[in-house]
């Protein structure tokens, strides 16, 4: 039983990590329409960034600060340099740039800090508990801790501000916010900046669980984070979030008690196919 | 010409092949595929299982393979009839991963060793490699370019432009969307298994790797460089994208990440493909010959 | 008594709680012209959308042709003779002027796969392309790309297109509107002489005095339901209609 609780919080933690990656892509979705599949570059960039500025600090929450910067401007240089010149054309021309961008930042990166797997060597400030028995060790915790705050700060800039209303009315429709008098273009990069900046928070917080930053970090969660948005419902916040979720637990527990000839990796792609095949909006989705 | 270079042009030929069934699919039906290296992939370990396994000889097993490809390319088709767009984009990924997985896990197909020791192509009892294998590849793309060009000007093709266009429109002149996407699915699949027995025989050696997403994002890239929809587009986007990595390789440290650079400079800025419409070689084309089309 | 094309029964379409159609009954007849009127929000389009097959009613039957054809996909109308366009223009924007009319030239090649391997570029089929499009007069732009054509010019390619499909039936959904003053007579010549060819039209219209003088019999519905029908001049003078119109402000529409 407590083998059991310990795997379902693991999951959790995993799910929470998915959830952060997610939400910069739903985001993106829901105010562009792009599959910002470069998304999960921007996140291996932000483990990179956070590893140096950690390295050179001593402190990491100046390494997560740093990363959170360095990865906002990433993230709206690529929506102001390559995205918003090609929204005009069909979806795929945006999707097969967005790929492309995600290749080449993985190259860079491999180029510029080797092609080894980095240590993260730092402790998440959370203390490990012992709950009913249950041990929740400090990484656990933090990634808890952390997702959850992230959350409640989106919760609270997206319902209880202006710049919330303005994110919601551009998603709604550019065009008519515009005309509105919303600067949307402003709205779309500061998007992209939180998006960006939480996925810098996903990537250290990936770095410290598993002790590792490698180049290819993003290539696995690139593809599985649509696959999650699909199921959560394209561009919904709450359905991404509850998708993470249930594909973290989902996988942790299948790894640890069934034995399915897959890997862990294809079931959210085979969870896609069967929500879509059975409710095409996706579990939350609305259209 | 030397090894090296055949070796090459082998790869170009069977690359194009199957970037010229991706085109049916994406550019004549307009229907996003990113998982294109799965039926390349099924066509290749359906033509390796065959020769290896059930004795077959690759003249005796090829329509099987192709066959067997564009069977599942009507299954896996079905699909692109309930969603589109940006759905059918992931879904398409996901097809991918999941034969991949398939192909990595399940014994029959040799799990992560792969099936090695696939035979050579015979023709009247000789072995084909080498050049002469080169050439049989070639002839396989000039008939796929022939049924390309066949199709295009067929009212099939006519349907599958339409339903590209705008689907409601194209029903309402009795287009069935459901036969003609499924019908540019299986024509672009069976070139898909095509290529990849081609692949298998040549190579003699085939693992689930070989067919990653990876390489349904190259093949798409080709498509989308040469242009999408136009006849040599595929073949011109193959050249270009197989031969790159290999006049690059005195630069070997950072040839990838000029071949990525490259590709998102071209989809940025000219995202209708070299052939396309109003692209710079068009333009530059007309100019030098006032009155004349280039090659699309 | 002529003989009836197309006769709807008590046709319903609800959309969740919203009666987009609620109960409407007529009969079209060969070599006329039926006018669909109402107020913006009466039902027409969606009454277009039922014949032609892109909804399936939630009650009443279509009958079409001698057939009961309520519930086939719209290229199986097609096939049975059935052309429309539409309000909002949908043309097929990458391909020429010219191309679009042979898409449409091919209704009876789709029907089977086989017919379909047959080849569209041949001299016939452009030559009757070319006539449908000199009808409609566009013959002078069809090697042009059609998505940059001005809106008065996209609804004549949609009629010429409609023309290419509906030997037995052709529904007109506001074909004139967004015209110049000078685009409509022609335009309206040509719908007559669509009748004179055997084809019976049924034509949605918000300009009144065009639909007034082309229709020989005239529809009238309002939230969803049939409030008129008859000759155009009893139509006009219904107190129900007036209502109708006049109970959106519309009072200058009505002629």
């Amino acid at each position: 039983m407590h083998l059991f609780l310990e795997q379902l919080l693991n999951g959790v933690a995993i799910g929470s990590i998915y959830a952060l990656v997610t939400l910069g892509l739903t985001l993106v979705y829901g105010i562009l329409r792009i599959l910002h599949v470069a998304h999960a570059a921007v996140y291996t960039v932000g483990a990179y960034l956070g590893l140096l500025f950690f390295k050179m600090s001593g402190s990491l929450l100046v390494g997560c600060a740093g990363a959170m910067a360095g990865c906002a401007v990433l993230g709206i240089a690529i929506e102001r340099l390559v995205y918003f010149p090609l929204l005009k054309y069909p979806p795929y021309v945006p999707l097969i740039a967005s790929i492309a961008i995600l290749l080449a930042l993985e190259e860079v990166c491999r180029l510029v800090a080797g092609p080894y797997i980095l240590t993260f060597p730092a402790e998440l400030p959370f203390p490990s508990l012992n709950l009913l028995g249950v041990d929740i060790p400090s990484s656990v915790m933090g990634i808890l801790c952390i997702t959850a705050g992230i959350l409640a700060f989106l919760w609270f800039l997206t319902t209880r501000t202006e710049t919330g209303l303005a994110m919601r009315a551009v998603s709604q429709d550019l065009t008519i916010a515009d005309a509105m008098g919303i600067n949307s273009h402003a709205v779309v990069s500061f998007t992209f900046a939180v998006g960006s900046a939480i996925a810098a928070v996903a990537g250290i917080l990936v770095g410290i669980y598993y002790n590792q930053v490698y180049s290819t970090m993003g290539s696995v969660p690139a593809y599985k984070t649509l696959a999650i948005i699909v199921v959560g419902g394209l561009g919904s916040v709450p359905g991404a979030v509850a998708a993470s979720l249930l594909l973290g637990i989902a996988e942790t527990l299948l790894i640890g008690y069934a034995h399915i000839p897959l890997p862990r990796d294809a079931l959210a792609f085979l969870a896609m196919i069967a929500v879509l095949m059975w409710r095409s909006e996706g579990l939350f989705g609305s259209r | 010409m030397n090894a090296y270079v055949v070796t090459v042009a082998t790869l170009v030929a069977i690359q194009s092949i199957v970037a010229c069934g991706l085109n049916v699919v994406v550019g004549y039906a307009g229907q996003i595929s990113l998982g294109h290296a799965a039926f390349f992939g099924i066509g290749a370990y359906a033509s390796a299982l065959l020769t290896t396994k059930a004795g077959l000889t690759f003249w005796t097993a090829l329509p099987l393979v192709i066959a067997i490809t564009g069977l599942v390319g009507l299954l896996l088709g079905i699909p692109s009839l309930r969603v589109r767009d940006d759905f059918l984009a992931i879904t398409t990924i996901g097809i991918n991963f999941i034969v991949e997985a398939v192909f990595l896990y399940v014994p029959f197909f040799g799990g992560a060793l792969g099936i090695g020791g696939i035979p050579r192509v015979t023709f009247f009892h000789v072995k084909m490699k080498g050049l002469p294998y080169l050439y049989l590849c070639l002839a396989f793309l000039a008939l796929v370019l022939l049924v390309c060009r066949w199709f295009t000007r067929s009212w099939a093709g006519l349907a599958c432009f339409a339903l590209r266009e705008d689907e409601t429109a194209a029903a309402s002149m009795g287009i069935s969307p459901v036969r003609f996407k499924l019908l540019a699915f299986v024509l672009g699949t069976a070139m898909a298994g095509l290529g990849g027995a081609l692949y298998a025989h040549f190579m003699r050696f085939i693992s689930a790797g070989d067919f990653s997403f990876p390489v349904s994002v190259m093949l798409l890239s080709m498509v989308v460089l040469g242009g999408m929809g136009t006849l040599w587009g595929p073949t011109l986007g193959a050249v270009i994208l197989v031969s790159l990595p290999e006049l690059f390789r005195p630069l070997l440290e950072i040839r990838f990440l000029i071949y990525t650079l490259l590709l998102l400079l071209m989809i940025r800025f000219q995202p209708g493909g070299l052939l396309g419409e109003a692209s710079l070689v068009r333009r530059v084309f007309s100019r030098l010959m006032p009155g004349k089309e280039a090659p699309r | 008594m002529k003989k009836v094309l197309l006769s709807v029964r008590d046709l319903a379409k609800h959309f969740g709680g919203l009666r987009a159609v609620d109960g409407v009954s007529f009969d079209l007849h060969e070599r006329e012209i039926l006018g669909l009127l109402g107020p913006n929000g009466a039902g027409k389009t969606v009454c277009f959308n039922l014949i032609s097959g892109v909804y399936t009613p939630t009650a009443g039957e279509i009958h079409f042709a001698g057939i009961r054809s309520d519930g086939l996909p719209p290229h199986r109308m097609a096939a049975l003779g059935l052309g429309r366009t539409f309000q909002i223009v949908k043309p097929f924007s990458n391909l020429t002027v010219l191309d679009n009319v042979i898409v449409a030239c091919g209704v009876d090649r789709y029907r089977s796969l086989a017919r379909s391997f047959g080849g569209w570029t041949g001299a016939a089929v452009r030559k009757k392309a070319v006539e449908l499009l000199e009808r409609v007069g566009l013959a002078d732009e069809a090697d042009r790309k059609a998505g940059l054509l001005p809106l008065g010019h996209l609804r004549r390619l949609e009629i010429a297109r409609a023309l290419a499909v509906g030997y037995r039936l052709i529904l007109l959904d506001e074909s004139f509107s967004g015209l110049r003053e000078e685009e409509i007579a022609p335009l309206m010549d040509l719908v007559a002489r669509i009748r004179q060819d055997g084809i019976s039209v049924l034509l949605i219209e918000h300009n009144m005095r065009v639909a007034m003088k082309l229709s020989d019999r005239i529809v009238v519905l309002d939230h969803g339901r049939k409030i008129a029908e008859g000759l155009p001049g009893e139509v006009a003078r219904d107190p129900l209609v007036i209502e109708a119109y006049l109970g959106r402000g519309g009072s200058s529409r009505v002629a």
